[in-house]
């Protein structure tokens, strides 16, 4: 299908898919990630590319300090994440900007307005001026293609990382992209420039002088730059707009004014002023928080429309309706009084498994990033923080510093976010006396964003085999005296092993290992049924949320009734274990 | 302005709604029209509801189906097609399997499954044909591919030529399972007429 190196021609990409070819086209050598939604299948893409060396990092700082390396010795590079991986890579980040680059370096955020799959929607342009590194905004496909290979040339250029910034509307949206061939730029290697790459204050100093003077390069570049132009129209409403955004006016106000920007910091002033001058009424259209309408309104600039405040979700055609005044028909309203229909743990889920039993112990559960978050609804509703990637060991640690206490509590991360940076907190676990469980949800693999590798899983972004990082031995070298490996689906032993870590008063971590299901098709299943004469309707079964196990209590009826739907049934007997009367029981028992 | 053509495919995830509307947008571009196609992944294999849309025509802005501007809804499951039925236009087609799924997730105080979802479908919509999906693709061979049999009905609604379709399923199916799929979407491309007198 549509990859990243896909014959020259025309293809149908989604914007993660553009951004990959763009920077195959460009050359790119080293590229790099965590995944996370919506940015997840820009390294896939770039990992079909033999050309490319693509790997994931175990996180997204390491991935940027990786990138950023490459540039230094002379490739094409880049590093790409959600939104809140860049909090993550800030740090390398602001003092790139110092640095600079040898080979280019282009750093994609991929935002999540809206927070489909994600913690919070923060507006990432910001890091653009923090950084103070050029910002482009693409508004399809083609554009993320385009912007993606432009990056490279302008970081050449103005000796600088190039933050790209796209939304889950452009990552996920699919439109058609015109291919061309890839040109190579081989590495010209490490030179030795200390007053470039060792940012001593001494160093650092002289280069944020340089990171000024380029600032005002580049916004003497953006005033002719070809990514921001003029879609001429009506005079008489004129609209300043970027990104995703950009799509929306096209639809509800087709014919008016736009000066659509692409590089969007630093900002054309004067290309700004003349087109505000052209135009009677003026527009800022723009998705989250007024990023282009603060600086245009600090500019003494006149907008037809009240101040913006910070906007919370997604635009859509009819938001930016709303948002210039245009007229809608009025539509029927959605049917109400309907079912939601949220995602759910899937049956034969081990962390399910592993929820249930703590369900019972009644503790607090410092939570994750993870599917395993998905247990804070009901019926299982085990999960009591959920903050940013290896939060869980930490918080438990404050929790304990606070109260004193570490019987009533645990953290559950899994193994990917564990890797990602959960090693430190246990480390502060250790240093400082504290007695936590910590509970790893090992599932071998990062199964949220559609199951990729991680250093634990022992293949690499290509598929090949590498070294497998062992879980119980990182524990055990930063000091954690007791820990063990359960299979979550044992019931009583993960049960027992939990109840003892509790007890104890030094930490304890426990690694609940249970390959994910969905990755464990092959697997021979043997689906389970309830036995109507034995079981007694307590409906215990019901409160562990398997989507398998169906209540089918007649209306108006205590004694509950429940029937296990054999097609969903993975087989994995944990509801057999919970049921008191012995009740389910598999159908085909195993030899 | 030259006409635009708005699809949307809504479902459960796991139910292969992604697959479908790539073959959709597959099959607009190989009819040579411009083509915009969203979705949101992510959680889509985890049972939750899922909705992709696509749009075709000269020149396509908004990924984003204005409101009210679906052409075809393609539903996958009853309620699902339920909770996008007032996004038809005056005029519009819904196109729905007649499976009834429950949500997985039982939240407190949620209603429950809305039994009369087939009535309700038809007093929102003015045009409804439902498929026993299912059915139609155990005939073609594999219960999985009822997506395609729901493809092949929405293939006699579009101004797409058949061999677009043909072409979209050979592009976007493993070659393993592209004869099934070639049966399935002749069975839902065959459907139409039974359906129309109904």
């Amino acid at each position: 299908m549509s990859s990243a190196d896909a014959p020259a021609g025309c293809a149908l990409l989604s914007g993660d898919e553009a951004i990959a070819r763009g920077a195959f086209e460009a050359g790119v050598l080293v590229a790099t990630a965590y995944p996370g939604t919506p940015a997840t299948e820009i390294l896939e893409a770039l990992a079909a590319c033999p050309e490319v060396r693509a790997q994931w990092a175990p996180n997204e700082k390491v991935a940027l300090e990786v990138a950023l390396g490459a540039s230094f010795a002379g490739a094409r590079a880049m590093a790409s994440m959600k939104h809140v991986g860049l909090n993550v890579a800030s740090d390398p980040l602001v003092t790139a900007s110092y640095t600079g680059v040898r080979g280019g370096l282009l750093v994609v955020s991929a935002d999540d307005p809206g927070m489909h799959s994600s913690q919070n929607e923060q507006d990432n342009r910001h890091y653009a001026h923090l950084a103070k590194v050029p910002l482009l905004e693409p508004s399809d496909s083609q554009e993320a293609k385009h912007f993606a290979a432009l990056a490279f040339e302008l970081s050449e250029r103005f000796d600088t990382p190039v933050l790209l910034r796209i939304t889950t509307r452009i990552a996920h949206s699919k439109s058609v992209v015109g291919l061309a061939a890839r040109t190579e730029h081989p590495a010209q290697g490490f030179a030795r420039d200390p007053a470039k790459t060792v940012m001593v204050p001494g160093h650092a100093r002289r280069r944020h002088e340089l990171v000024e003077a380029r600032m005002v390069a580049l916004t003497e570049y953006a005033e002719t730059c070809p990514l921001n132009r003029v879609d001429k129209g009506d005079a008489r409403v004129g609209i300043i707009v970027s990104g995703v955004a950009y799509q929306y006016v096209k639809e509800v106000r087709p014919r008016a004014s736009v000066l659509k920007l692409g590089l969007t910091h630093p900002l054309p002033k004067k290309l700004i002023r003349t087109f505000a001058r052209s135009v009677q009424r003026l527009y800022v259209v723009e998705e989250l928080d007024p990023f282009l309408e603060g600086q245009i309104r600090a500019m003494g600039v006149k907008l037809a429309h009240p101040p913006s405040g910070p906007r919370t979700g997604e635009l859509s055609p009819a938001a930016v309706a709303r948002l210039l005044g245009v007229r809608r028909r009025k539509l029927p309203a959605a049917v109400g009084g309907l079912p939601p229909r949220p995602p759910a743990l899937c049956p034969g889920c081990g962390h399910r498994a592993l929820l249930t039993v703590l369900k019972r112990f009644q503790v607090f559960v410092s939570g994750d990033i993870g599917c395993y978050t998905l247990g804070v609804q009901p019926p299982l509703q085990t999960m009591d923080t959920c903050v940013c990637m290896g939060a869980s060991i930490g918080l438990a640690h404050g929790i304990e510093k606070a109260t004193g206490r570490s019987d009533n509590m645990v953290a559950v991360i899994g193994d990917s976010t564990f890797v990602h940076s959960g090693i430190t907190p246990l480390i502060d676990v250790i240093y400082n006396r504290g007695a936590t469980t910590v509970i790893i949800l090992d599932n071998e693999t990062v199964a949220m964003t559609g199951h990729q590798d991680h250093p634990a899983t022992g293949k690499t972004a290509a598929g090949e085999a590498t070294h497998r990082l062992v879980l119980e031995d990182v524990c055990r070298a930063v000091g954690v005296e007791h820990v063990s490996v359960v299979d979550p689906y044992d019931v009583r032993a993960t049960r027992d092993t939990v109840a003892a870590a509790l007890e104890r008063a030094e930490p304890s971590v426990i690694i609940a290992r249970r390959r994910c299901v969905l990755l464990d098709r092959d697997r021979v299943r043997h689906p389970f049924s309830v036995e109507a004469e034995r079981c007694i309707g307590c409906g215990k079964c019901l409160d562990h949320g398997c989507p398998a196990i169906a209540d089918v209590t007649p209306e108006g009826k205590r004694r509950k009734q429940v029937a296990i739907v054999a097609e969903l049934c993975a087989g994995c007997g944990v509801c057999a274990q919970i049921c008191p009367s012995g009740a389910i029981v598999e159908d085909t028992p195993r030899e | 302005m030259s006409k635009i053509t708005n699809i949307a495919i809504a479902g459960v995830g796991g139910q292969g709604i992604i697959l479908a509307s790539d073959i959709a947008a597959q099959a607009a571009l190989r009819a040579g029209h411009d083509v915009k196609k969203n979705e949101v992944h992510g959680m889509a294999q985890r049972g939750g509801a899922v909705v992709s849309e696509i749009r075709y025509g000269k020149r396509i802005y908004s990924p984003l189906i204005p409101d009210g501007e679906v052409d075809v809804l393609m539903a996958l499951e009853m309620l699902e097609g339920l909770r996008h039925a007032h996004r038809v236009r005056a005029g519009g087609l819904l196109i729905a399997d007649d499976l009834r799924l429950p949500p997985a997730v039982r939240l407190p105080d949620a209603p429950g499954y809305p039994e009369d979802v087939g009535e309700r479908l038809r007093s929102i919509a003015e045009n409804v044909v439902v498929v026993p999906a299912a059915e139609l693709a155990r005939r073609a061979g594999n219960a999985r591919a009822a997506n395609t049999v729901l493809i092949g009905v929405l293939s006699r609604h579009v101004d797409l030529p058949v061999d677009a379709w043909r072409s979209a399923l050979t592009t976007c199916l493993r070659p393993s399972l592209l004869e099934v799929n070639l049966r399935a979407f002749a069975l839902g491309r065959r459907r139409r007429k039974s359906a129309a007198k109904r």
